[in-house]
């Protein structure tokens, strides 16, 4: 009798796999455990480091489950009370492939491995749980099911832009060319030709038995060794290499190499005795490659017109959802989609510029906004400024002007490309965004050191920016400017705290949505104003605010902050999260419904979804409370 | 105060030999204990249960674990008690002398760990010294000590609720030495770490 035994034993059951137990299998599993307390950031086990004789289970706290890549931590996992980790001792002799961290101060039941085996070979449910987990190479950090099993058999994809290619499924012909085993070659010949295809299936029951293509009709036809009168049977090659639909690029290039050939066909189970669905030809690889994002950027620059950019932009949205849907992490894809948006830009000015001749002044295209923070997954309104040199003022009327048509001729082939125009006419062809250095500056000024005075329209997104076209002086110039007055402006500050807090709440007292009362977007939840715009003003406002220079992504702002103010960090690192899983919520709803995503339909949405969402809309509430803190809000309010 | 001159050629129980030998050899094992008082008077008052749980290498070893309900007829006789929750209860019982004995061969030269823990020691002192033992040779640590070190506040007592409240422990509802023991240790272990105390 052991009342503390008891007392795990009874927590214990609750819980997956130990609800698979009767309870004197649950006593004799709570007598062998040992309690550990782990301080807040306190390693449990790191990567590498040899297996421990047990594995454990969160009994108070949170654990954090990390892999480190490209030399950042990258977060798996929170474990919290009930969750089971650190499994791998069951089903693999090599050292850890992840880090347990105490994220707070937690305590955990460690399991020996030796007491808790024989359960898991008597009962197979208990094994089914174990092996699923460990099989589960899922990483998306939210999944937050109650007692489930985190794995840490992680296959961790993505890190490099050139693996994303090899996700990629291919697409391919869906109707191949098909005859029968006793048609005459020459009629085959003629069929072949009538279609423009180089290769034909022959085949019995729609089942595939050979295949012809021009090397047959080369080698063994045009070389007279078979008259043109011979049935198709006698030159076909055969069995023909088959596999099963969605074959990646990856492994249909490799059975081509292998098996020396440059026809699969694609049957319904990847068998030859099966119905025929479509045939790879080693063209289609080469265009599957072509979607990779190195190609884009080269297919960008080679783009004559506004209508290759479009298909280039289409091309992009498909990686996007192919990669979102491997679970790539999300800041890649922005990196790589932030690239591509940049290079379309970039070549539309220079399109404008081959048009209207070359500039009588040095000057630079900055994409701010969303397109500034590298954060435009979906075709969004691309936002602009023009910065121009400073010139005599005889000359200055007709210099801006040409920057004027310069901007108006770009922004009109960005809207060819998809992207729509700034509705509230934040971009480079309105006569206030396209001006000379020296009034940026004092625009700047401005804004900085009279907040809220000259007008309320200061709007914050000025101060994401991103050189896309011309002279990279010019940037640093604009950035120097606001490095100098942030010193001595602390109103500044204030006025962007405010500004950020002025962002309608997400959930209401009740912890319901807030959705949209009226309007076309009636009972839909808008992501954007409502929880992402918090975080990328938040991100914004103390990354200014700590002098941190030339990081304009929301989620390294955040990943940084947490660097170099530690005494706030976790605050930071949850924001930073949250960012994500909220922009993904995003891009996904705007996948689907062809949009900017803004509003979500929070009804279509699963229950677990709604409580991921919710969870991380948490974060927001945290950071305001930070910003209160930190800045003199009275002033503005 | 020359009670060891008295003791001198005294002869001890056998268990009591044993524990003694027990101290040649360093401590690497803590024993959080609890007891279970009919007051607070050593003189007086009698134990009526004692919980305790080890913890080694920064962890409690569930398994290593004694309890036990000291069958206290007499004072509870002479007191005009009832012994109803001692037969109740489905815990293991003994006399005063074998709990005692039993529980000085558990601890063997371990660290004491409790909470005002020189009390839960004079209470055992007193009980051995009935079965004609010296008293506990052990070391003993404190949590409220612990605390008010770690917090750097001398003038102020802290019952286990308030520690368990500044760690954010939930104590069980259901009262028993054993349990104590057990939120004991988790203070213990919290301590230690921030205290950054060895072993």
């Amino acid at each position: 009798m052991n009342i503390i035994a008891e007392r795990i034993a009874d927590f214990l059951k609750d819980f997956p796999p130990f609800n698979n137990l009767t309870i004197d299998e649950l006593r004799t599993v709570a007598l062998s455990i040992r309690v550990i307390n782990l301080e807040k950031h306190k390693i449990l086990f790191k990567i590498d480091d040899a297996l421990h004789d047990c594995f454990y289970m969160v009994a108070s706290g949170a654990i954090n489950l990390s892999v480190i890549s490209d030399a950042e931590e990258t977060l798996l996992n929170k474990c919290i009370e009930g969750d089971v980790f650190g499994l791998r001792p069951f089903f693999a002799k090599n050292n850890y492939m992840m880090t347990a961290k105490a994220r707070e101060e937690s305590v955990v039941y460690a399991i020996p491995i030796a007491t808790f085996r024989p359960f898991v070979v008597q009962n197979a449910e208990v094994l089914n749980f174990l092996l699923e987990s460990f099989a589960n190479n899922s990483t998306h950090p939210s999944d937050q099911n109650r007692g489930k099993l985190l794995s840490d058999n992680v296959v961790y994809s993505g890190g490099q832009q050139s693996e994303i290619q090899y996700f990629q499924s291919l697409t391919y012909n869906k109707a191949p060319l098909k005859t029968t085993p006793n048609s005459i070659v020459k009629d085959v010949a003629q069929l072949m030709t009538d279609n423009l295809s180089n290769s034909v299936l022959v085949t019995e029951n729609n089942f595939p038995i050979g295949i012809v293509t021009d090397t047959e009709m080369r080698t063994k036809i045009a070389t007279g060794r078979f008259p043109l009168t011979a049935t198709i049977d006698k030159i076909m090659s055969s069995p023909v290499i088959t596999v099963a639909e969605n074959v990646s690029l990856a492994e249909a290039q490799l059975l081509m190499l292998k098996s020396n050939i440059s026809h699969i066909c694609v049957t319904q189970d990847g068998s030859e005795k099966s119905e025929i669905k479509g045939m790879i030809a080693e063209h289609d690889l080469i265009v599957a490659q072509a979607s990779n994002p190195g190609i884009l950027i080269k297919e960008i620059k080679r783009s004559q017109d506004a209508k290759d950019l479009k298909k280039v932009r289409s091309k992009l949205a498909d990686m996007i959802q192919s990669s979102i849907a491997k679970n790539i992490p999300l800041t890649h894809i922005n990196n790589i989609t932030g690239e591509i948006n940049l290079a379309i830009i970039k070549r539309s000015v220079e399109l404008s510029i081959l048009e209207l001749g070359s500039p009588p002044a040095r000057f630079a295209w900055l994409s701010i906004g969303s397109q500034g923070r590298k954060e435009q997954l979906l075709l969004t309104d691309q936002d602009s400024i023009l910065v121009f040199e400073d010139v005599a003022a005889e000359k200055y009327r007709e210099v801006k002007d040409y920057f004027l048509k310069l901007a108006k001729k770009t922004i009109g082939n960005l809207e060819k490309v998809g992207y729509p125009p700034c509705p509230n006419g934040h971009a480079a062809n309105n006569i206030q965004w396209c001006k000379s250095l020296t009034d940026w500056t004092k625009q700047y000024e401005n804004w900085m050191n009279t907040p809220g005075e000259v007008s309320n329209e200061i709007s914050s997104i000025f101060f994401d920016y991103e050189i896309a076209f011309g002279e990279t002086k010019i940037e640093e110039a604009i950035t120097n400017v606001i490095f100098t007055n942030i010193k001595k402006s602390k109103l500044f500050f204030d006025y962007l705290g405010n500004d950020a807090l002025r962002k309608p709440p997400p959930l209401s007292f009740f912890k319901k949505f807030n959705l949209e009362e009226d309007g076309p977007n009636k009972d839909k939840f808008d992501i954007k104003t409502r929880a992402l715009m918090p975080l990328i003003d938040g991100a914004r406002l103390f990354t200014m605010n700590n002098n941190i220079r030339g990081i304009n992504n929301t989620y390294l702002r955040f990943k940084q902050l947490a660097m170099v103010d530690p005494k706030h960090s976790e605050i930071y690192l949850n924001c930073a999260e949250a960012f994500l899983i909220l922009s993904k919520f995003r891009v996904l709803e705007g996948l689907k419904t062809d949009s900017s995503g803004q509003y979500i339909n929070i009804e279509e949405m699963s229950k677990a979804d709604r409580e991921i969402l919710k969870n991380a809309l948490n974060p927001i509430k945290d950071l305001e409370e930070l910003i209160k803190d930190s800045f003199q809000l009275t002033q503005f309010s | 105060m020359f009670d060891w001159i008295k003791n001198i050629n005294k002869e001890y129980p056998e268990f009591w030999k044993n524990y003694v030998s027990k101290f040649e050899k360093k401590a690497t094992r803590f024993v959080v204990i609890s007891t279970e008082t009919t007051g607070l008077n050593p003189s007086k008052d009698v134990i009526l249960s004692i919980g305790a749980i080890a913890v080694e290498n920064n962890s409690i070893v569930v398994q290593d674990h004694f309890e036990v309900v000291l069958l206290q007829y007499r004072y509870l006789h002479d007191n005009g008690l009832s012994n109803e929750f001692i037969i109740e209860s489905n815990l293991p019982k003994l006399g005063e002398p074998e709990a005692i004995q039993a529980f000085i061969e558990y601890i063997g030269n371990a660290i004491l760990v409790g909470h005002r823990i020189h009390f839960d020691i004079e209470m055992i002192n007193e009980a051995l010294y009935k079965m004609g033992c010296s008293r506990i040779k052990n070391e003993a640590l404190d949590v409220e000590i612990m605390y008010r070190k770690l917090s750097d506040i001398t003038d102020k007592q802290f019952s286990i609720d308030d520690l368990c409240k500044a760690f954010k422990i939930t104590r069980s509802d259901r009262y028993a030495s054993s349990e104590d023991a057990y939120t004991i240790a988790l203070l213990f272990l919290k301590l230690k770490s921030r205290l950054n105390l060895p072993i």
